[in-house]
């Protein structure tokens, strides 16, 4: 909301500094987004025009005399066209500064002009929203007086934010109330008297029928012998300050009191409501109105409308209907003041796309007492335009005071950590409306404002105490927080994950969990390409592969989302993997596989404290022939290789790419490794070379010497492949290294062969290996 | 006697000059071989000894016995003399020490891991545990039980995806609050990091996808000066310790009283200027705004069956890639999800 600070001091003292009010404004809780300074002005004063004549040598300048309230008039040369004698104008006498020039006396065609008339955009005021040419004053206006003092020229304008809980905060007075209460020092506020004694004129006054529970009050007031016309200066320039685009008198002082008391209004052209009745109902489904945008809207019985006998007027909180729009010809108006249920208005507005100054403050429902406010607000302002203003009639519930809360004074320390004098926190309480009684020295009795329907429990008003008293005046304490038992594991264990990865060289990314493609969809995307959860990490890291031109090694933890039995299943993932540039390799080799796999292992190891069991297995997305299985006590915890060319193709990844999946609820916890002594006695080895069925795996291999030779073999480890015509079709050759050792003597060469010819054998029964020497 | 002399003599000579010919290891093993070994020359001479009169014997083995510790001697000074010479050559070698290096690949840590980890870290040492949760929630967890019942306007603050009619992806980690309270009694002294959603349009200061780190102390005798205490501490971890730190009244649906916190913006150190430029991370305000706080709300603590009248508590929820951006003086906050190899190298 754009706060003119001019504005607010009429109603509070306030210091110069305009940041000085801006940062108490946002130790209040309504930060100020920008101050928007004003330029510097001088020597701007009003005048009128005592005589205009025609200039002696030039058609197009007019030759003024202008009383500027001095012993002598000011002769004023100027080209503007929408000036007449007995005007009242402002005028820059000479030596004024202006934004873009400052004026000297010149001879303009032979005539000596002593200054110059101003129009508002020479005033910094936006010149669209004006009249063409000079800007006019009111008829009645002192002479000589400063206009920039007069109008708050100089004085900066505030981007304040309110938030949601305070509507009554979303005007003038609202934002002048909390300065006032925090700077201890007096409100005054305008003469609220609603200045409407009059009785109605017989018959002309509508009645207000509510039909409907969510409109809650509704103040009307009849209002004849108005004159359609601009509004008074002053005024033009106020809102224009505030962002609001002086419109004619009428509109204007309905945008005028919305924004110094909050509460939006609606006026009639009177002639326009049929059969003397308003009637605050639902819409009719399929009824429509044009709303004063021009809008023709179909309605349904969601929204609220505010008729007469035969047709929606006005759309209830949101804009009112060109059927009963105020005219030049005007001359009698209804005026509405009401209070909606926010909700209903919210609803509305969204519904019907349609959102206003009106909409976005009864949305957060209003105080109801600001109804009869704004409505004798208007009305003396109406009044003091020269219009007849009848007695107002409010009709639906009562203004009342929100219900007294009960607040333990020792609730006060004991929320904020800060102990406060009884008298203090009971100052703070009534500063900002609150009526206090003591009911017990302990416990009290506070009745919120009548507009501070956001008061509602103990912690409210001790938040109030708190914001007045600043809430820098809270200590700052360390707390000693007690022993519990609530567990971190999950976070540990994705920090171990990811503090392992790092050493393995990989590193860390997080990309879009919205994807073009899953089994879980969104309702409401932002676009189809973030129309689903993903279902895995693989996608958005093979595209991250791709992006990037040289290889690179890549990890994520993530959460992907699958749909299930009952739902959604959501699952943590770990990814890793690399993009590699080609090898030249066999077919039956990869080694960058192998490396994966190295990493793969280290990292289970490193988190689960066993070694993985690694077996070949098939997965979509990924190589048929380049795929493992990786288990833990038979427990399946990832799967790794070679992501298949064709999906890393689609992304346009065109090098090898290797991915790790492990999904983290899998792994086990960690087993804390035992130490086993290593033997005294020296180890020895002999390598055997072999041949076998290329179905045969190194892992079975190792596994059968280890069988078959007991507890003597302490390794086997197949450390060689080869492949090849001299080979044979279907066959390989494998080279393995068996350890051998003993633990109570130093093994012998007779007991190493004799070990060697049993595992021999043993692989010739069970795999057919022909044994090479 | 004066013969073994002069025979003891000679061998010394050529000893000697036999040591100093021999330039490497080996030769000068060979030439200790051959006179002082087991069959060398100095043997032979001492085998001389049986020819003498006895009454001669012991000074010729004094004699020899001196002979054989000299060259001894010789021959230790003349391997130290020999390593020597080799650590001189090994010395003599140099290199470019600023010739690029052989790295192995580097692996790293996200920028907001790291800023989770470390903020984590800060509540861990003070007592807080670390928990995390599903990123898909049933409303009741995100809104109803935080007390933000179907129709109140602040839902519009969180504009949501939603998955089902009470399933969404969470807009924020208070989900956290609600189910520890549920699974535990008081104290509750809890961090919880975690990914959320809004319907944000993307720019340089928004995503749709980032990252909070969400805290929860409640227990007897709380307030909020321990909220000020901890926040205050964290910024200082996070940024450095001259750093301030500012409460500002606010409203959230779940926290009364509630505050926003920033912190002096660590770009500009809390000036709001670049030199003569305004600074481009506060935007010359001085402060950044760093998430919100409070004292938690009376309803949500009925809600999981505390006593309000008897536990207080505070909670407060950061954005941690607006950490991030601030504490890394990145220019767009999208860098963080794109996550580009120079950004992640640059910032590891």
């Amino acid at each position: 909301m754009r706060v003119p600070i001019s504005w607010l001091r009429e109603f509070v003292a306030l210091p110069p500094d305009a940041q000085a009010i801006a940062d108490r404004l946002a130790m209040l809780g309504f930060p100020v987004a920008e101050i928007e300074r004003r330029p510097t002005i001088t020597g701007v004063v009003t005048a009128r025009i005592a005589a205009l004549e025609k200039h002696p040598n030039a058609d197009r300048l007019q030759v003024a005399q202008v009383d500027v309230g001095a012993d002598a008039p000011l002769t004023i040369a100027t080209a503007a066209t929408n000036v007449a004698a007995g005007q009242t104008i402002a005028v820059a006498t000479i030596g004024a500064q202006l934004p873009a020039l400052t004026i000297a006396p010149r001879t303009m065609r032979g005539v000596a002009s002593q200054g110059m008339m101003i129009s508002a955009e020479e005033l910094a005021l936006p010149g669209e929203w004006f009249e063409d040419g000079i800007m006019q004053l009111e008829p009645d206006c002192d002479l000589g007086l400063d206009v920039v003092d007069l109008f708050g020229l100089d004085t900066a304008v505030l981007d304040v934010e309110i938030t949601t809980n305070r509507p009554d905060a979303m005007s003038i007075v609202g934002l002048a109330r909390e300065l006032a209460a925090s700077y201890g020092s007096a409100l005054r506020l305008p003469d609220f008297v609603n200045p409407g004694r009059a009785a109605d004129p017989p018959g002309e006054e509508p009645k207000v029928l509510i039909e409907s529970d969510d409109c809650y009050r509704f103040v009307s007031q009849r209002i004849d012998d108005v004159r359609v016309a601009p509004a008074p200066a002053w005024m033009r320039v106020r809102l224009a300050l505030s962002g609001q685009r002086p419109i004619n008198n009428l509109v204007d002082v309905s945008n005028y009191v919305m924004l110094e008391t909050g509460q939006p209004l609606h006026f009639y052209d009177a002639r326009a409501i049929h059969g003397g009745r308003l009637i605050v109902r639902r819409a009719r489904d399929g009824e429509s109105i044009v709303t004063l945008d021009g809008v023709t809207r179909t309605l349904s019985p969601q929204a609220l409308v505010i008729a007469d006998d035969e047709r929606p007027l006005c759309l209830a909180g949101l804009m009112g209907g060109a059927a009963s729009e105020v005219a030049p010809e005007t001359t009698a108006i209804v005026l509405e003041a009401a209070n909606f249920n926010g909700v209903r208005v919210r609803r509305m507005s969204n519904a019907l796309a349609l959102r206003t100054e009106a909409s976005s403050r009864h949305e957060k429902s209003l105080p109801p007492a600001l109804t009869d406010l704004g409505a004798a607000r208007a009305a003396a302002l109406l009044h003091a335009l020269g219009a007849t203003v009848y007695q107002p009639h409010a009709y639906g519930g009562p203004v009342t005071r929100p219900p007294a809360i009960a607040l333990k004074v020792a609730d006060v320390a004991r929320l904020l950590g800060l102990p406060l004098a009884a008298q203090t926190i009971e100052h703070h309480l009534v500063a900002l409306g609150c009526e206090v009684e003591r009911v017990e020295p302990e416990t009290w009795a506070v009745t919120p404002p009548a507009w501070r329907c956001d008061l509602a429990i103990a912690a409210d008003l001790i938040e109030e105490v708190a914001r007045v008293e600043g809430y820098e005046r809270i200590p700052v304490v360390v707390p000693s927080v007690a022993a519990h038992e609530i567990s971190s594991a999950a976070f540990t264990l994705e920090s171990r994950i990811s503090q392992a990865l790092k050493g393995l060289g990989y590193r860390e990314i997080i990309t879009q969990s919205l994807r073009g493609a899953g089994s879980v969809e969104v309702r409401n995307p932002l676009s189809e390409e973030q129309r689903f959860l993903r279902d895995s990490l693989a996608p958005g890291i093979i595209e991250y592969l791709a992006e990037n031109a040289s290889p690179i090694r890549v990890f994520e933890i993530g959460e992907v989302f699958d749909s299930g039995g009952n739902g959604v299943v959501e699952r943590s993932l770990l990814t890793f993997g690399f993009s590699a540039d080609p090898l030249e390799e066999p077919p039956w080799r990869d080694s960058d596989f192998l490396a994966l796999k190295g990493d793969c292992e280290q990292l289970l190891r490193g988190i689960t404290g066993r070694d993985a069991e690694m077996k070949r297995a098939t997965h979509p997305g990924f190589h048929p022939g380049k795929t493992a299985l990786a288990t833990l006590d038979e427990r399946e915890v990832a799967h790794l290789g070679r992501v298949d060319p064709r999906t890393a193709k689609a992304s346009d990844l065109r090098r090898p790419a290797y991915l790790c999946v492990v999904d983290i609820a899998s792994l086990p916890v960690y087993e804390t490794p035992r130490y086993r002594v290593p033997s005294r006695y020296p180890s020895t080895y002999r390598d055997v070379a072999l041949v076998v069925d290329i179905g045969v795996s190194a892992r079975d291999i190792e596994r059968a010497i280890g069988a078959a030779v007991g507890s003597l073999c302490t390794g086997a480890t197949v450390f060689d492949e080869y492949r090849g015509p001299q080979i044979g079709e279907g066959r390989k050759s494998l080279a393995a290294r068996v350890t051998l050792q003993r633990f109570d003597a130093t093994i012998t060469d007779e007991e190493a062969d004799a070990a060697v010819a049993l595992l021999l054998g043993a692989l010739q029964k069970e795999f057919g290996a022909e044994i090479r020497t | 006697m004066t013969e073994l002399a002069n025979k003891l003599d000679d061998v010394s000579q050529r000893f000697a000059a036999a040591v100093d010919r021999a330039n490497d290891e080996q030769a000068l093993e060979s030439v200790r071989v051959a006179y002082l070994g087991r069959n060398g020359e100095v043997t032979a001479v001492r085998r001389a000894i049986g020819a003498l009169p006895p009454s001669e014997r012991p000074e010729a083995g004094r004699v020899i016995n001196d002979a054989v510790a000299a060259m001894e001697q010789r021959v230790a000074a003349a391997y130290e003399a020999l390593e020597s010479r080799q650590f001189d050559s090994e010395l003599a070698a140099s290199i470019d020490v600023t010739f690029p290096s052989i790295g192995k690949p580097a692996g790293s840590i996200h920028p907001v891991r790291r800023i989770i980890e470390e903020s984590c870290a800060y509540f861990a040492r003070h007592g807080f545990a670390v928990v995390v949760g599903p990123e898909a929630e049933p409303d009741y967890y995100n809104f109803d039980a935080l007390n933000i019942p179907g129709d109140h306007p602040a839902r519009e603050g969180f504009d949501s995806f939603w998955i089902s009619d009470t399933l969404l992806l969470r807009p924020h980690t208070s989900p956290m609050q609600i189910r520890t309270m549920q699974q535990h009694r008081p104290p509750i002294a809890i961090v919880a990091p975690g990914k959320c959603f809004r319907r944000d349009a993307v720019d340089a200061r928004h995503l749709f996808q980032f990252h909070q780190v969400e805290g929860l102390l409640v227990a007897e005798g709380i307030h909020f000066g321990h909220l000020k205490g901890m926040l205050t501490g964290l910024c200082r971890e996070l940024f450095g310790a001259a750093q301030s730190v500012r409460f500002r009244p606010s409203y959230f649906p779940f926290t009364e009283p509630s505050a926003e916190v920033d912190t002096t913006c660590p770009k500009c150190k809390g000036t709001g200027a670049l030199g003569s430029q305004t600074c481009n991370m506060c935007g010359g305000s001085a402060w950044i705004e760093l998430g919100g706080s409070g004292m938690v709300h009376p309803n949500v603590l009925r809600e999981v069956g505390y006593d309000p009248d008897r536990y207080s508590g505070w909670a407060f929820g950061f954005g941690v890639e607006r950490l991030g951006l601030a504490r890394y003086e990145v220019d767009d906050i999208r860098r963080f999800v794109k996550s580009d190899p120079d950004f992640l190298a640059q910032l590891s």
